[in-house]
């Protein structure tokens, strides 16, 4: 038995605009989406913002009701048992929100056990276990207002474990880490699939998610458009390669042009500062310099590199944008 | 149910450490009532039928029905806005348990601050607040605090249905004073609106407050305003509960666990 299904999830919001005549409008979250986990997979959602990440994810923690379409976890049905869900799971939402700021991490914590009935006697005993295990220790008896966005991660994290569930939902843990943190917390995450979890982490992250997962899910406006290992996922573009091009004000009637391109794959825009980075996927590599460069006619060209498609670049190819 | 009793216990162990910490709230919860004290017994101590115990209970009476309706209201909503109603609707413990305790957490601290204020005030102007009837009296004060608060975690999913709905509840702050007979009796009103009072939790928690402390309320008459605070309280307690079911269906099927 699969420690999730997802089964033609649909979810929709309904959100309301205009303040004296009220517009109603139906946001499509989630088109259409099935698929499974496996016991004890580490398995990554990715997607573009909005793709419908964090909606998957709450749906399968009880806390939204899908639209159409069935969801279980551990053989629960979210709807009808999410008395039997909430216990067995674990979840964070990345982010600093969602902790009692006036008290201390460790009466956070302290409060959390009680709501997760954790055995009374054992309370203290896995506080500390867990402060221990993301670092806390030493500032758990100070107030949260004044811990730093990634000490609040962390107790977040702590939270998530208190009752030892077997099924974890992490919605970007590292958003907003800084590169230590974000590793420390990668590092926990595979303890924790080594010994046993099942994990479903969504992250905009590619190297993240090739580094961690054993199967990637990519969402794309509510849908599923890619499932696999990472190295199948790398696959999708294993004979292509990559021309980076700085170019300066680059317009849609260019992208156009490019596209219409016989030998191009995709094209993603990248803005920065005062100049575009022109991602080009293609299997001609260097040989597609020339025609690129022709087509681009007066732009104004500064850098150009090649390289080999990475799975950041499938990702790329297949939510057709950057992040 | 030992699951609940820990979440109501350890949520009214939280909000307590909560208010305790806050220096505002806690200028508030001192200062408010030791001015409302201070502000009634100079008013009133020149007139010759003057009881201070009754003025004290009838404030009193005031600031908690405010803490409970405010609380109430703003229960569910505030841990929405601090991020944390996702987290309590996720855990196993029922939301119903964990509001209760916030709510009983907040009657505590301003029970305990209002006692001190009033016991501050008396003392400055060289009052002794006397209880006629101490046993009733504490028996009454038990009974008149579940009732109100029973009132109030009835009132924290109706305060969340709509917002026209926590509007109408907030209006209802100042009338509750006078229809609840905290200050003066309720004889002294219209008598159409005497019903009105007679279906009020709060009206039969002043009856039996005001009644003990003078000593004029005692046996079976006494027994009846006990028996109707805690049949008020059941009922509140029950009604609560598919109120409580039906937002937090709502509040899943619409998304509005969080802000965003
Ligand atoms: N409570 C809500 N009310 C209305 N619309 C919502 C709500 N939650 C999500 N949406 C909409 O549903 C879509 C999917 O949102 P979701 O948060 O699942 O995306 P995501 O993949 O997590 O994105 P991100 O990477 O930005 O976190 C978006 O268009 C979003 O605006
Ligand atoms: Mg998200």
């Amino acid at each position: 038995m699969p420690a999730i299904t997802l089964d033609h999830v649909r979810r929709v919001f309904r959100t309301s605009t205009g303040v004296i005549r009220r517009k109603r409008k139906d946001v499509v979250a989630l088109e259409d989406l099935s698929l499974e986990v496996g016991e004890g997979e580490l398995f990554g959602l990715l997607g573009p913002n909005g793709a419908g990440k964090t909606t998957t994810v709450k749906i399968l923690t009880t806390l939204l009701i899908p639209t159409a379409g069935r969801a279980s976890v551990l053989g629960y049905d979210v709807v009808r048992d999410a008395r039997q869900i909430r216990p067995r799971v674990g979840f964070v939402f990345g982010g600093e929100r969602g902790l009692y700021y006036r008290v201390s991490g460790r009466d956070n914590l302290e409060y959390f056990a009680e709501l997760y009935a954790v055995e009374p006697r054992r309370i203290r005993v896995r506080v500390d276990e867990l402060l221990d295990l993301v670092g806390l220790r030493d500032r758990a008896n100070e107030r949260v207002e004044g811990y730093s966005r990634g000490m609040k991660q962390r107790l977040h994290l702590a939270r998530m474990l208190l009752h030892d569930p077997a099924v974890l939902f992490l919605d970007e843990p590292t958003i907003g880490l800084d590169p230590i943190g974000a590793r420390e917390l990668r590092e926990a995450v595979e303890r924790l699939h080594a010994a046993g979890k099942t994990i479903v982490l969504t992250t905009h992250y590619m190297f993240e998610a090739d580094a961690l997962c054993d199967r990637i899910g990519v969402i794309n406006e509510g849908k599923l458009v890619a499932l696999g290992t990472p190295e199948e996922l790398k696959r999708l573009v294993s004979d292509k390669s990559v021309v980076e091009l700085e170019v300066y004000g680059v317009g849609e009637e260019h992208l156009a042009r490019l596209r219409a391109l016989d030998f191009v794959d995709s094209v993603a825009v990248e803005r920065r500062e005062l100049r575009e980075l022109l991602r080009v996927q293609t299997a001609l590599g260097e040989r597609a310099v020339p025609r690129l460069m022709a087509s681009l006619e007066r732009l104004e060209v500064g850098r150009v590199s090649v390289r080999e498609a990475t799975l950041e670049d499938a990702y790329v190819r297949l939510v057709g944008k950057l992040e | 149910m030992r699951r609940e009793l820990r979440a109501f216990s350890a949520s009214t162990r939280l909000w307590l450490r909560y208010m305790a910490v806050d220096r505002f709230m806690l200028f508030c919860a001192f200062v408010q009532p030791f001015f409302i004290a201070v502000t009634v017994m100079y008013m009133l101590h020149h007139q010759p039928q003057f009881d201070p115990v009754y003025v004290v209970v009838g404030s009193a009476l005031t600031g908690i029905w405010s803490v409970v309706l405010f609380d109430g209201s703003w229960a569910i909503n505030s841990e929405r806005f601090q991020g944390t109603l996702e987290l309590l609707v996720g855990a196993p413990s029922s939301l119903y348990a964990v509001i209760a305790g916030k709510l009983a957490g907040g009657m505590a601290f301003s029970v305990t601050s209002m006692a001190l204020s009033y016991a501050v005030g008396a003392w400055l102007f060289g009052y002794s607040i006397v209880v006629r009837d101490v046993p009733a009296f504490a028996v009454a004060f038990v009974l008149a605090l579940i009732a109100i608060g029973a009132l109030g975690v009835l009132i924290a999913p109706l305060g969340i249905l709509a917002r026209s709905v926590r509007q109408f509840l907030t209006v209802l702050e100042h009338p509750i004073y006078i229809l609840g007979g905290f200050l003066f009796p309720v004889l002294l009103l219209p008598g159409w609106l005497l019903p009105i009072s007679y279906a009020l939790p709060p009206y039969w928690a002043a009856v039996a407050l005001h009644g003990t402390s003078s000593g004029e309320l005692s046996g079976v008459a006494f027994a009846e305003v006990c028996a109707v605070l805690l049949l008020s309280s059941l009922a509140c307690f029950v009604l609560a509960a598919p109120l409580f079911r039906l937002v937090l269906r709502r509040a899943r099927v619409e998304g509005t666990l969080s802000l965003t």
